[in-house]
Order: C-alpha cells, then sequence, then structure tokens
C-alpha cells in the first residue's frame, strides 16, 4: 500500500454526487455523522475510492475519518495538510477542531493542541499556541477586584428592554460585571450594530466592562448549535465545549463567580442551554472553580416577556409602536433609520 | 517586507515543516516554534528561522512553526514562501533569498 499514490480532491456536500455518499459511508464505519454545517470535504482517493476525509465549516475541522485498512501509511499527515491548506484558500488560518478524545494524540501532529474536553465524547482543539493564552492575557488586563464579579453573554439581535433589564439586574447585585457581545456574524443584526446598541444601552451603568466577542465565546467553534437555532437540536454534550472555555479560561482571567442569564420561556434550544449551563459552570469536575449560575426572569411588556426573536418578528411585520415597547430609545432610533417604515425585511 | 495578510507554506510531513505567518497587532516580532526535536535542535531552528526573516528585513509578525524535523535547507525556503506570500513585495532581492 505504500507505493499508491493518494489523490486529494473537494468534494460539497450540497452536490449531491456519488463522491458525498462514499464520503457518508466512511464516517458510519468510523461511527461518525454527516454533521450539516461541513461546507466542503477534502477527500482522499486511491485504487479508485475514496480512503480518507476531513470536512470544514468556516474556520472548524471536522467529520475527519481514515478508513481502517490505510492507517499507519502516514496519510493522516497529508489529508491534515491538505485541510489546512484548503482552510487558508477559504481565507481561514486560525482553525479550531472537533475529535474524539482517544484521538487527541492523532491531531498533535497536525499541529493541533487540545482545549477543553467532554469527557469520553468530544475534544476541542485549536491550532495556535498562542491565541487563547493572548486573548486570556488581554482579559486579564481588564480584571477588577471584588468577591462577586458577575459575566453576561448577549447576542442582542437587537437589544431589548429585555437584555437592558438583565444587565442592570446583574450590575446590581455583583461589584464588577463583564459583558461580552456575541462576535459571529450569523443574526439578522451585524456584530458592529449589535454592539454599538449595547454600548450606547448599557451606558448608564458605571461598575461595567464591555468586551467585544471572540472565537472563544458563542462562535461557530465552540458552539455551533448556537446558531442553528430556527433547525436543529444541540446535542447536549457540546454545549459542554463552550460553557468549559468560559470556566477554564476567561472566568479564571477576569475573576468571574457568577453567570448570569434571561430565563428562556420559548426557545427550547436556549432554554436547554441555561440549563446545561448549570451542569457545565456549577456541577462538573473541574479544574476552575464553580461558577454560579443566576437565572434572572423575563422582563414583560404588557404581559408579554420581551425577546430579541419578537421584536425581529414585529420588524418583520413592520409594527413599530408594538416595538417601541419592547426596546429601548437608543434601539429604536437604530431600527427606525436602518429599516424605514415599508422597507421589506425577512427576519 | 512588511506582512500584510496570513499565509501558510510547508507541510505536516516528515522532514518538512508548515510555516504560518500573520500581521502582528503588537508592531514587534514574535517566532513560536514547535518541533519534534526541539531538545536537540530548538536553537538551532530558532537562529535559522530569525536569520532567514532578517535577510528578508521582516521586523515585525507573528511566525508559529510546526517543525517535523527539516533541514535548514528547507526551512529557509518554507519561511520565504511564507513570508512572500503575506506580503505584496513584487520586486524581489534575489541576493537574500539565499
Amino acid at each position: 500500500m505504500e507505493n499508491s499514490t493518494f489523490e486529494f480532491r473537494t468534494v460539497y456536500p450540497s452536490d449531491s454526487s456519488p463522491e458525498m455518499e462514499e464520503v457518508r459511508n466512511l464516517l458510519s464505519d468510523n461511527q461518525l455523522e454527516l454533521e450539516t454545517r461541513v461546507e466542503v470535504f477534502v477527500v482522499c482517493e486511491a485504487e479508485g475510492r475514496i480512503i480518507a476525509c476531513a470536512g470544514l465549516d468556516h474556520n472548524t475541522i471536522k467529520c475527519v475519518a481514515v478508513a481502517d485498512e490505510w492507517r499507519g501509511v502516514s496519510l493522516s499527515l497529508q489529508l491534515g495538510t491538505e485541510v489546512i491548506k484548503l482552510a487558508a484558500q477559504r481565507g481561514q488560518f486560525h482553525l479550531f477542531l472537533y475529535s474524539r478524545p482517544h484521538n487527541l494524540p492523532f491531531f498533535r501532529g497536525w499541529g493541533f493542541y487540545p482545549l477543553v474536553q467532554v469527557p469520553q465524547l468530544v475534544v476541542l482543539m485549536d491550532n495556535s499556541p498562542t491565541a487563547l493564552r493572548q486573548y486570556c492575557a488581554k482579559l486579564r488586563s481588564q480584571h477588577q477586584q471584588g468577591k462577586t464579579i458577575g459575566g453576561v453573554v448577549l447576542n442582542a439581535n437587537p437589544f431589548t428592554r429585555g437584555h437592558q433589564y438583565l444587565v442592570e439586574k446583574a450590575a446590581g447585585e455583583c461589584e464588577w460585571l463583564h459583558v461580552f457581545v456575541v462576535k459571529e456574524e450569523a443574526s439578522l443584526f451585524s456584530y458592529a450594530d449589535r454592539f454599538a446598541l449595547v454600548q450606547e444601552g448599557v451606558a448608564p451603568i458605571g461598575n461595567l466592562t464591555l468586551h467585544p466577542g471572540s472565537d472563544y465565546i458563542i462562535s461557530r467553534a465552540t458552539f455551533p448549535g448556537y446558531f442553528l437555532k430556527e433547525q436543529a437540536t444541540i446535542d447536549h454534550g457540546w454545549a459542554g465545549i463552550d460553557l468549559l472555555l468560559f470556566r477554564e479560561y476567561i472566568a479564571p482571567a477576569l475573576g468571574i463567580t457568577h453567570r448570569f442569564v434571561g430565563a428562556e420561556p420559548f426557545d427550547p434550544v436556549t432554554n436547554q442551554y441555561n440549563r446545561d449551563m448549570k451542569t457545565w459552570l456549577e456541577q462538573s469536575s473541574s479544574p476552575a472553580p464553580p461558577i454560579a449560575v443566576v437565572e434572572v426572569p423575563r422582563v414583560t411588556a404588557s404581559g408579554a416577556p420581551i425577546s430579541a426573536t419578537e421584536v425581529r418578528r414585529l420588524l418583520a411585520q413592520g409594527d413599530y409602536s408594538r416595538i417601541e415597547q419592547l426596546v429601548p430609545a437608543t434601539t429604536m432610533q437604530f431600527l427606525e433609520t436602518k429599516y424605514p417604515l415599508g422597507m421589506s425585511i425577512s427576519k | 517586507m512588511k506582512v500584510i495578510r496570513e499565509a501558510i507554506a510547508g507541510t505536516l510531513e516528515s522532514s518538512d515543516l508548515l510555516v504560518k505567518v500573520a500581521p502582528s497587532d503588537k508592531g514587534v516580532r514574535d517566532i513560536v516554534i514547535r518541533s519534534e526535536v526541539i531538545k536537540q535542535f530548538g536553537k538551532q531552528i530558532k537562529r535559522v528561522v530569525a536569520e532567514t526573516l532578517d535577510n528578508l528585513s521582516v521586523s515585525e509578525g507573528a511566525v508559529e512553526i510546526d517543525d517535523k524535523g527539516a533541514l535548514d535547507c528547507v526551512i529557509r525556503a518554507r519561511v520565504q514562501a511564507a513570508v512572500l506570500r503575506a506580503s505584496d513585495t513584487q520586486e524581489l532581492n534575489w541576493e537574500k533569498l539565499k
């Protein structure tokens, strides 16, 4: 087999080609499922069939498999090189990788190092020896002294009175509060707009630091399911990845003792995430100290809980008078300028 | 030579190395080396990388290297390729690419 020539090609899951059928079979032989988010596969062909594959979702490598009988012929390093090059062509250099824990040593050879692990289930790795360390060092420079230091992560799509209430309430219960805005561009409103609205909305609060988001906090890499809400459910174990990153790296850098979160009456994914939060931040064993999870009840407007989803729905209908009850003046002003009445949008 | 974008060169295979170059936001030159032979040859690898960057007049940038026991000439070639891809240099001083 050593003399066989390996040929590498790219295959797109969106084409329902016979190659994709082979990829699917190869994955299932390796107890892996074809992930819906994989945009492109690197496949390796030898002797007329696909013997290895590696999937790429934006900046994250997953669905890596090598057929049993082709292991130990240093094929995997070629596969790794090919997928890293493909990512580079697509503008992605800082890469993440999901693997089963027992394959971790194999991916070290690809230049990937473990970040966090859900035992027996999955490990998240990345390929920069310095990125997370530098990020945490940056956070540490904003560390505030105190016994109760809070953390809140918002997508704020867009910033509502509900978010405002959550942040005010959390800031009131802590000596200092750190607020993060999800960076991923997977929402109706751009990151820049969402960040600006949070900034204006929380401006009156004195004991608070507003942080930009990062790849390490509710991103497509750390929490793929979050951005799939409408179509799919999250595999519980995987939510642990994002939460353990928070507990083991981000919270210690800032001395965060409490994480505040809005109670979720509607969305089953977020509701499940809130429950997972208690599991991974408070209960599961970890080298990092536990973080208390505080669920803040939703604030209501004319009897109904306020949510950003509802704001987007009303926006699609052009119902500005009802939106006005749900968002602070700063957000209202933004919406009226950005989406003048009569302009159609999809939620 | 100024590093203006991210770029890679090389492979993960034995006797080769993968070089990643990125612009630095701190205005300094950072070199991080991981090697299977770091104990025996770490210093030598670092010296070759630094010399190659000096010859190309790269004073700012983040350089990450995954080495699988490459020879010095391979290290030089891969670092040069990555830097050239990461810069927008049109004119090359070939004498410096030795």
